[in-house]
């Protein structure tokens, strides 16, 4: 399964190979991370969607090396390309080797929900990227606070002269995400890690938001891991999409591949579900039977066939699937795969 | 009890409530000695009516009053001015904001609220019978085993267990809970409910489930509901007719349909035009013009038409004259000097 031997291929940027990360609790063991591979490549928006739970942020905060501090590292491969082209095994770096802190900020950054977690309340904005810039850069602090104000211009703050003195709290909402993608950028990542970064917004301002990520990566080249479970925001950003289902990657494929031709029987049910504006009007909503089990009795086989129309007794709640592969690219951790090839999700 | 007859002459025989001129201003203190320096106009000049066994949307950027309005219908905020009237279920109308608090003790039976968090809003150290037994306690309704079996039935209708009678809340998952909020809301048999963000926290799938709740038991009891979200795909798959609210005041009032494929206000357009539909080839395809800056101040409300700072289409006149909520054709309100020479986009059915 683990091609940890074979060098990445000259595109990718960071891959993931079958990693797992657990929690033991007193009620059980968590395992939040069960055996999740993906990929991205340079350049690329790779959208990763799922209901809460499903362990988008812990499999994120892995990647940087951040987890808990109860999270087990229970196997898999986390591997990235520096800038240098240089291979790094990530998954055998500490939380506070040299590596990682040069990795954090300098190449990799990353954006949150909420802005706060990202921003100290206690120093201005201006001062925050400056301290960012000078610990990655050997420039001045005069070069650093022009950077600074640079940075905020580039992410459209208004007023980016004055702001660069102003602390988090006398900003808005959206001008504190925009300071904190600011942050993020400070030192030209190659890969921005952004976790559910518009969910608490309004729409407009998620719009503004989402069409500034989508100019400063087309602008910088940078790819982006954007985390979040509106399958409309994902429909927007992403150039390939991963969902995730109870620890797992369940489908992959291009964005249109997903939306239109999911082959997977999550995906497809969730697409159901959701209302679409100006779609046709239904009386009822269509919906996934059941509940996410929690994750203490995550049922065995395909953790999915407690609720899955299509389940077959005997094979999906005994054996787990594999990642069956078509010839586009796409994957679907389904044992009837192949027989959706043909159906496209009304 | 406070029978407005010349109220209630005003009152159309189809509705239940009717907002009228109501204003809520919060006073903002600051400074050394908290003194006041100004007002928040949460809910500024709004009228409309919610009429019998209809789901009446409201929708609007966040601080633009939603939460506001529901909570002076419920009175849990008391008018700056302005009267809200109620149809009773037994047929006599009053204007809850001049009603004593015995009176709203009654009244509050057939309202209800229901609430975004369902992790906060239940007690974790009630169990599931107690929650939705309290209302019934609390009015004095049945003895302790006839209140346990009405809970069984409100838990059937929403269906969850009876069994689960016992248990406490961290019990259940988010979508649950939920249900047990509802449950404890319909307790009291109310004919109006309003749901303030009632699915926003939850799952795609299991918001899916309790949207379809709410609206079988709105078919099985006749309720009315106030559909409060951010959500404008679940807002127009739910509402007959919506509310579109801006720092205050509503902008539109219409008919859902209507509205979202032909919207008069440019806010409406704007809002309609943001959200990212689960299609990528329609987003790529759609002009999707981001609006411009932010919401404005609520203690520094633009003059003119509040919205001016931010509409593509605002002039002179937009800057100094405050246009007036209008009717319109369609049984449709608008609130914009330009709405019947602008020719805007809406979200046409496919
Ligand atoms: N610190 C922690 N301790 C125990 N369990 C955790 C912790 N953090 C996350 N989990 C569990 O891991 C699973 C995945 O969580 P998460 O990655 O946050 O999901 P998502 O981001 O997809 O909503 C969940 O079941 C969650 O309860
Ligand atoms: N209890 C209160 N005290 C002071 N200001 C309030 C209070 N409740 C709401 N507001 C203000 O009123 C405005 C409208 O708020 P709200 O009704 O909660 O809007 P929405 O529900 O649309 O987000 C906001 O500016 C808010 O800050
Ligand atoms: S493996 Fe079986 S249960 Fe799982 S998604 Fe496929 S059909 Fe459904
Ligand atoms: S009145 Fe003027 S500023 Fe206001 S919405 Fe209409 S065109 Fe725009
Ligand atoms: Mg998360
Ligand atoms: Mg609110």
């Amino acid at each position: 399964m683990t091609q940890t031997n074979n060098p990445l291929p000259p595109e990718r940027l960071l891959q993931l190979d079958d990693v797992n990360v657990h929690f033991p609790m007193r009620e059980g063991l968590v395992k939040a991370v069960n055996g999740v591979s993906y990929h991205i490549n340079r350049g690329e928006v790779l959208g990763i969607v799922g209901e809460s739970g499903s362990g988008k942020s812990v499999t994120a905060r892995s990647i940087m090396r951040l987890q808990p501090k109860q999270a087990l590292d229970a196997g898999g491969s986390i591997r990235f390309r520096r800038k240098s082209g240089e291979e790094v095994l990530i998954s055998s770096e500490d939380r506070q080797s040299r590596t990682m802190r040069d990795l954090r900020g300098n190449e990799i950054g990353m954006i949150f929900q909420e802005p706060m977690t990202a921003l100290s309340p206690v120093h201005t904005i201006g001062t925050q990227i400056m301290r960012t810039v000078m610990l990655h850069r050997n420039v001045s602090k005069a070069d650093a606070r022009a950077r600074a104000i640079e940075l905020l211009t580039k992410v459209q703050m208004p007023r980016p002269n004055d702001i660069v003195d102003r602390y988090p709290h006398h900003l808005s909402g959206g001008m504190r995400q925009r300071a904190m993608i600011a942050l993020a950028l400070a030192c030209d990542p190659t890969l921005l890690i952004a976790d559910e970064p518009t969910t608490a917004l309004d729409v407009t301002t998620e719009a503004q938001i989402l069409h500034l990520l989508k100019s400063l990566q087309q602008e910088l080249g940078m790819a982006i891991v954007f985390i979040t479970h509106n399958f409309g925001v994902v429909a927007d950003i992403a150039d390939r999409v991963a969902v995730m289902y109870l620890g797992r990657v369940v489908e992959t494929g291009t964005v249109d591949e997903i939306f239109y031709e999911p082959k997977h029987p999550y995906t497809q049910a969730l697409l159901r579900s959701i209302p679409k504006l100006g779609g046709q009007k239904a009386r009822r909503l269509k919906t996934i039977s059941g509940t996410v089990p929690d994750p203490f009795n995550v049922p065995p086989g395909c953790s999915f066939h407690p609720r899955c129309m299509r389940a077959v007794g005997g094979i999906c709640n005994v054996t787990t699937p594999p990642e069956v592969r078509f010839p586009n690219g796409q994957i679907s951790r389904c044992h009837f795969a192949e027989e959706f090839r043909s159906e496209a999700a009304e | 009890m406070t029978v407005a007859s010349e109220k209630a002459e005003a009152i159309q025989d189809d509705t239940l409530i009717s907002i009228r001129g109501a204003k809520k201003y919060f006073p903002v203190h600051g400074g050394w000695l908290r003194k006041k320096i100004g007002e928040v106009r949460a809910v500024d000049d709004i009228t409309f009516d919610i009429k019998k066994g209809e789901t009446f949307g409201l929708v609007g950027e966040s601080g633009s009053g939603k939460s506001s309005i529901a909570r002076l219908i419920l009175r849990a905020y008391d008018l700056t001015e302005g009267e809200i009237l109620f149809r009773r279920s037994n047929g006599s109308i009053v204007d809850i904001t001049s009603l004593g608090d015995r009176e709203m003790r009654e009244i509050r039976r057939e309202m209800q609220m229901i609430f975004q968090d369902p992790y906060s809003s239940l007690n974790p150290r009630m169990t599931i019978l107690d929650l939705v037994g309290e209302p019934l306690t609390i009015h004095g309704v049945g003895s302790p085993s006839e209140i346990e079996d009405r809970v069984a039935e409100l838990l059937r209708l929403v269906g969850l267990r009876p069994e689960y009678v016992s248990r406490y809340p961290h019990a259940f998952s988010g979508g649950q809970r939920q249900r047990i909020g509802i449950a404890r809301a319909l307790a009291l048999n109310p004919s109006f409910i309003a749901a303030d963000e009632a699915v926003s926290a939850l799952d795609v799938s299991v918001a899916a489930q309790n949207i379809n709740l709410l609206q079988d038991l709105q078919e099985q009891l006749g309720l009315t509901y106030l559909f409060i979200t951010h959500d404008l795909g679940m807002v127009e798959h739910i509402s007959d007719r919506i509310g579109v609210m801006y720092l205050g005041r509503l902008m539109e009032v219409g008919p859902t349909e209507e509205m979202f494929s032909n919207p008069l206000h440019p806010y409406t357009e704007a809002l309609l035009a943001a959200v990212p539909q689960p299609d990528p080839r329609g987003n790529r395809e759609r002009k999707r013009v981001a609006l411009k800056g932010e919401i404005a101040d609520a203690m520094n409300i633009p003059t003119g038409c509040p919205f001016h700072p931010r509409c593509p289409y605002a002039d002179s006149k937009c800057k100094a004259e405050v246009p007036a909520l209008r009717s319109v054709a369609g049984g449709r309100q608008v609130r914009c000097h330009y709405a019947e020479s602008l020719d805007l986009t809406g979200v046409a059915a496919q």
